[in-house]
């Protein structure tokens, strides 16, 4: 997976089709099957053993199988299955001490799942939400049967009008209900808390006390709730809590915990919000007034990819700073970063299947991926410090439907033999017979030899025949129809007999020769052998 | 085997779903927004259909609770057209949380693109209640307006919106308004703002660049087309404004190579090849010349401007009656323009029709009223026909319009038309009462014989002049003058912004003979 191209040293996993000299094609998997979004991939020295590995959180095909995959080189190391689908991947250092291994947080619904050495290791729940007060009283006297239900109705309709706090699922649904139904489901669930749980919709980490590289980090969560919660790296305790006006999607943060941090997050309304330390409110905004589709920061510049086809660079203030328009949509972005150079770019996949690097405005370079880019991931893996990792999204769709319509192709196939008893090896299970044939000689007069096996482990077979069909403007058989003797298992019966090629023209034709059961008119085996030309005809 | 396999697992499935909800116990219930982050991936990348997938499962297990689900699955329908459906769900969101501006918005935009744009003002008023200071909505009220045709109204909200938040979107708008409301400079004044706020917007640019033009401030207007090119080099619009004006000045190698960057963009634009067929003409290649504008005219047949400049072609050609042919045609769609009678006439005289050419200038000079060579041919026609008199009062008509035209502005006359006037004048006896601002060639006797060749190839060099002003019209009128309604879906908001160019330079014919007075 090393890389020495003497113009630049970047390796690249999957690959570019045109031989273009700035990457080296490493491997390119059409088969992986992995399913998954750039928050979702992370490279990390998980075994401190210097040997970088690949975290994927895949979805799975259709999203049903979620799976955790931790790739070493092209293999993959290890799989295993995960509660509920990933929204998002980070490695992160947790605590001070040797040796240094970077524990593997996953972001899945209400959880985050923490894993150590790869093995699981904590897992952080999202507190509930409190529960609106007054559903909770109305519920408190459901329970002691003070109210009836077609009031109980009426007041949860008005909370949801006008309050602030929102309903728990339980008095959605039961707003949902009909009056016959209201009775059982106030029964079975009024014994039951209020509950108000929201999700992880994003994840990032950012560094506690210290910029180095290896020093611990917090875990920054967004949630449904419109919320960000930071997390302590060894606690697991949350430092500090500040709300967004929309529900973030994409984090972007720099700086330290401890001492002073900016955080960028793009929200689902269409705009970036910029928070500092003290703020636990944003401090600037940025209206796109499009869908974020991606956000990276380049040194001070915050970089947005937005579903108008275009990114834009903003100041960490939120000023405008240029617009780059993209031939197609952007799928996904993510940050480029080479330390040896110093340098940091933004890569942005589309959906003409180019990913394209920028820094600032300059375009660096055009990355030919045979297909939509979904992921994208930069950085050292194995030994090789510059790679890239690319997956791409119809790939495997292509495989699949390929996979199928093999399949199905096989299937018709073999559905067609058994139907007209083609096969030399016969299906049914009463006489399990096998038939080869041979034929020797010259011409015009050859030998035919049937091989028949009875293949049963003890059944003798009693009452087949045998008949052949062929042309009989050219070939004569002595009989073209006779029994066979009883069937032995195991044992080998060659039946032969002459076959009398009378055209003088060379020509050959096909002999089918048919097992039967006396008093059955469909085969029970079948064959067709090709006769060759009779060379004697010709040599006379 | 394969289908066994196959038909085995959906029934897996489908067992499995038919097993989750109604355990006896009182079930836990899904938390309603566990996928939104999901369908929000899946929707901003465009992958609909599975955003679909995800949107219907969450639906299923969450029993059409869930509110952003339902919301996305309302903008899909939108963007597959499907916008009554989509207003309906939009609706039912807005029930599900009705303290959610958004949601309204969203109706309310519904309403708008079908039309209903009263109703969708009352919509966003609503969702200004929940929400004071959200410029979208101001912004799109200002549009609801603007169809509306209450321009005051809607330039109140279009200015709360960029007092709100300043975007490209609502400086374009309130620019419509003026330009529909015809009062350029404001629109002027507004686009400059807009370009100071934006500098790198190409649209805001040429914009602005095509409406100096249109007031002839051309120093200007090229320096705002000159910077969109910077940022767009393929910017159709600005490349073919800026290349009329080159073409203009007589920079034809240049403005060619300009137009050679927008035919492979734009290959099937009509004003495009008509500019490029009088650079030809301009560099005297009058047979590419003619193919460029044959293009031109089978792309946009009912164009008079090309039809125009295919028979000037072929007038210097010598090919009368093909530039009979397309001149009649031209003068079927402009049935109002001396110039394009005075060309017929020509023709005709070439074809020995004299009679007919009368008539024609005849129409022309009760058409034209400040052109001067339309009476100048008139009177060279009258003259060779031996009717003096007539040529007089032609020749009388032509100084009037000379003296008008020397007051108004300090232009030059074209030195072919000087010499052929004074020609004239010698020959007729009126004396060089006329003061040409070119000083006077001794006019010899040879005037009859000169004056009948000459009037043949008279047009010619002239009508180069006329002809790169018409090209460069022709590329500018290419949108039509906002005809009052602005009932098409041009003033909507991206996403659903149409992709049809709207090229907004609006040049009158007068402008081009503006030009033609100018050199």
């Amino acid at each position: 997976m090393a890389a020495a191209s003497p113009s630049d040293s970047d390796g690249s996993r999957a690959e570019s089709r045109e031989a273009s000299s700035k990457w080296l094609d490493a491997h390119y998997d059409p088969v992986a099957n992995i399913h998954t979004f750039s928050a979702c991939l992370a490279l990390a020295d998980l075994h401190g053993d210097g040997e970088y590995k690949l975290v994927v959180g895949d979805l799975g095909p259709g999203g049903r199988q979620p799976h955790l995959k931790v790739l070493k080189g092209p293999t993959v190391l290890t799989e295993s299955p995960l509660p509920a689908l990933p929204a998002a991947a980070v490695t992160f250092l947790m605590e001070q001490h040797e040796p240094r291994t970077p524990a593997l947080a996953l972001a899945s619904g209400p959880c985050v799942y923490v894993y150590k050495n790869l093995r699981p290791y904590f897992k952080f729940t999202l507190p509930q939400l409190p529960p609106n007060s007054l559903e909770q009283d109305l519920w408190n006297q459901a329970k002691q049967d003070q109210i009836d239900h077609l009031t109980l109705k009426e007041m949860l309709e008005g909370i949801r009008e006008k309050a602030e706090v929102p309903l728990s699922v339980q008095s959605l649904r039961f707003l949902q209900l009909e009056l016959s139904e209201m009775e059982a489901f106030v029964n079975q669930h009024k014994s039951k808390s209020i509950k108000r749980q929201t999700v992880i919709t994003t994840m990032t980490t950012l560094k506690k006390n210290l910029a180095d590289e290896d020093a611990m980090s917090c875990l920054v969560l967004g949630t449904e709730n419109k919320e960000l919660l930071v997390l302590d790296p060894e606690a697991f305790t949350i430092l500090a809590k500040m709300s967004l006006p929309g529900v973030p999607v994409f984090l972007e943060v720099s700086g330290q915990f401890d001492v002073e941090f900016r955080l960028a997050a793009a929200c689902r309304n269409g705009n970036i919000y910029i928070l500092r330390r003290d703020s636990r409110r944003p401090k600037y905004c940025i209206e796109l007034s499009a869908q974020p589709v991606g956000l990276v920061r380049v040194h001070k510049v915050l970089v947005v990819g937005s579903t108008e086809d275009s990114l834009h660079g903003f100041t960490h203030k939120g000023k405008r700073l240029w617009t780059v328009p993209m031939p197609a949509a952007i799928l996904t972005m993510n940050l480029l970063e080479q330390r040896s150079r110093g340098l940091q770019a933004v890569m942005a996949g589309l959906a003409n299947g180019e990913v394209r690097i920028y820094h600032d405005k300059a375009l660096l370079n055009v990355i030919r991926a045979p297909d939509a880019v979904t992921s994208l991931c930069f950085g050292r893996y194995g030994r090789e410090d510059n790679t890239l990792v690319m997956t791409t999204r119809a790939m495997h769709r292509t495989f699949q439907t390929d996979l199928y319509l093999l399949r199905l192709r096989a299937a018709r196939a073999y559905v067609q033999a058994l139907e007209s008893s083609l096969s030399p090896v016969s299906a049914t299970a009463r006489e399990p017979l096998k038939l080869h044939a041979v034929v020797q000689g010259l011409g015009p007069t050859f030998k035919l030899t049937l091989h028949l096996q009875n293949t049963s482990t003890a059944r003798p077979i009693l009452g087949l025949l045998v008949c052949f069909l062929y042309n009989e403007v050219l070939y004569a058989l002595p009989r073209a129809f006779f029994k066979v003797p009883l069937l032995v298992p195991g044992l080998d019966y060659p039946l032969e007999t002459f076959v009398e090629s009378l055209s003088d023209k060379g020509i050959s034709d096909i002999i089918k020769v048919l097992v039967l059961r006396e008093g059955q008119s469909a085969p029970l085996l079948s064959a067709h052998i090709n006769m060759p030309v009779s060379e004697g005809l010709a040599a006379a | 085997m394969a289908e066994e396999r196959l038909a085995t697992r959906t029934q897996f499935s489908a067992s499995a779903e038919s097993q989750k909800p109604r355990l006896k116990k009182a079930p836990e219930f899904p938390i309603l927004e566990k996928q939104n982050w999901l369908i929000h991936l899946h929707y901003i990348r465009k992958d609909y259909e599975a955003c679909k997938a995800v949107i219907k499962e969450q639906l299923q297990e969450t029993q059409g609770l869930c509110e952003y689900a339902i919301y996305v699955q309302a903008l899909i329908f939108r963007l597959e057209g499907n916008i009554q459906e989509s207003l309906e769900l939009f609706q039912t969101c807005a029930i599900l949380s009705p303290q959610c501006a958004d949601n309204l918005k969203q109706v309310a935009r519904s309403l708008f693109l079908l039309g209903k744009h009263k109703a969708a003002i009352e919509v966003y008023n609503e969702a200004a209640k929940l929400n004071q200071k959200d410029w979208e909505i101001c912004h799109n009220l200002g549009v609801c307006y603007i169809y509306l045709k209450q321009f005051n109204k809607a330039q109140d909200q279009l200015h709360n919106a960029l007092h709100l938040n300043r975007h490209d979107l609502t400086y374009i708008m309130l620019g419509k308004i003026h330009l529909l409301e015809g009062n350029l400079d404001k629109a002027i004044e507004i686009y400059k703002k807009a370009v100071e706020f934006s500098p790198e917007n190409t649209e805001l640019l040429t914009t602005l660049g095509l409406l100096y033009l249109q007031l002839g401030i051309y120093q200007k207007a090229f320096e705002h087309l000159g910077n969109a090119l910077t940022y767009d080099p393929t910017n159709y619009k600005a490349i073919l404004a800026a290349g009329s004006m080159m073409q203009t000045h007589g920079d034809f190698d240049v403005a060619l190579t300009k137009y050679r960057v927008v035919a492979s963009a734009v290959p099937e634009s009509p004003p495009l090849w008509n500019n490029i067929g009088m650079c030809f003409f301009g560099k005297k290649k009058y047979v590419a010349a003619i193919s460029c504008l044959k293009r031109a005219n089978y792309l946009a047949p009912f164009d008079w401007k090309i039809l125009y400049n295919l028979g000037l072609v072929h007038l210097t050609m010598q090919q009368y009656a093909s530039a009979f042919h397309f001149l009649s045609a031209a003068i079927n769609f402009q049935p109002k323009m001396g110039e394009l009678y005075m060309l017929l006439a020509v023709a005709l005289t070439n074809l020995e029709d004299t009679e007919n050419a009368k008539r024609a200038y005849a129409e022309a000079v009760r058409l034209d009223k400040c052109n001067p060579l339309v009476n100048l041919n008139y009177a060279v026609l009258l003259y060779n026909q031996g009717e003096k008199r007539g040529a007089l009062a032609q020749y009388q008509e032509m100084e009037k319009k000379v003296n008008l035209l020397k007051d108004s502005s300090s232009l030059e006359f074209d030195s072919e038309m000087v010499e052929m006037a004074q020609k004239l004048g010698a020959a007729l006896q009126v004396g060089e009462a006329l003061v040409w601002t070119k000083p006077v060639k001794d006019p010899k006797s040879k005037h009859r014989s000169t004056s009948a060749s000459k009037a043949a190839n008279f047009p010619q060099p002239l009508g180069s002049n006329q002809a790169l002003g018409q090209a460069m019209s022709s590329a500018a009128a290419y949108r039509k003058p906002p005809s009052g309604a602005g009932g098409t879906s041009q003033l909507t908001k991206p996403p659903s912004l149409p992709l049809e160019p709207e090229p907004t330079v609006e040049a009158h014919p007068t402008e081009a003979s503006a030009q033609i007075r100018e050199k």
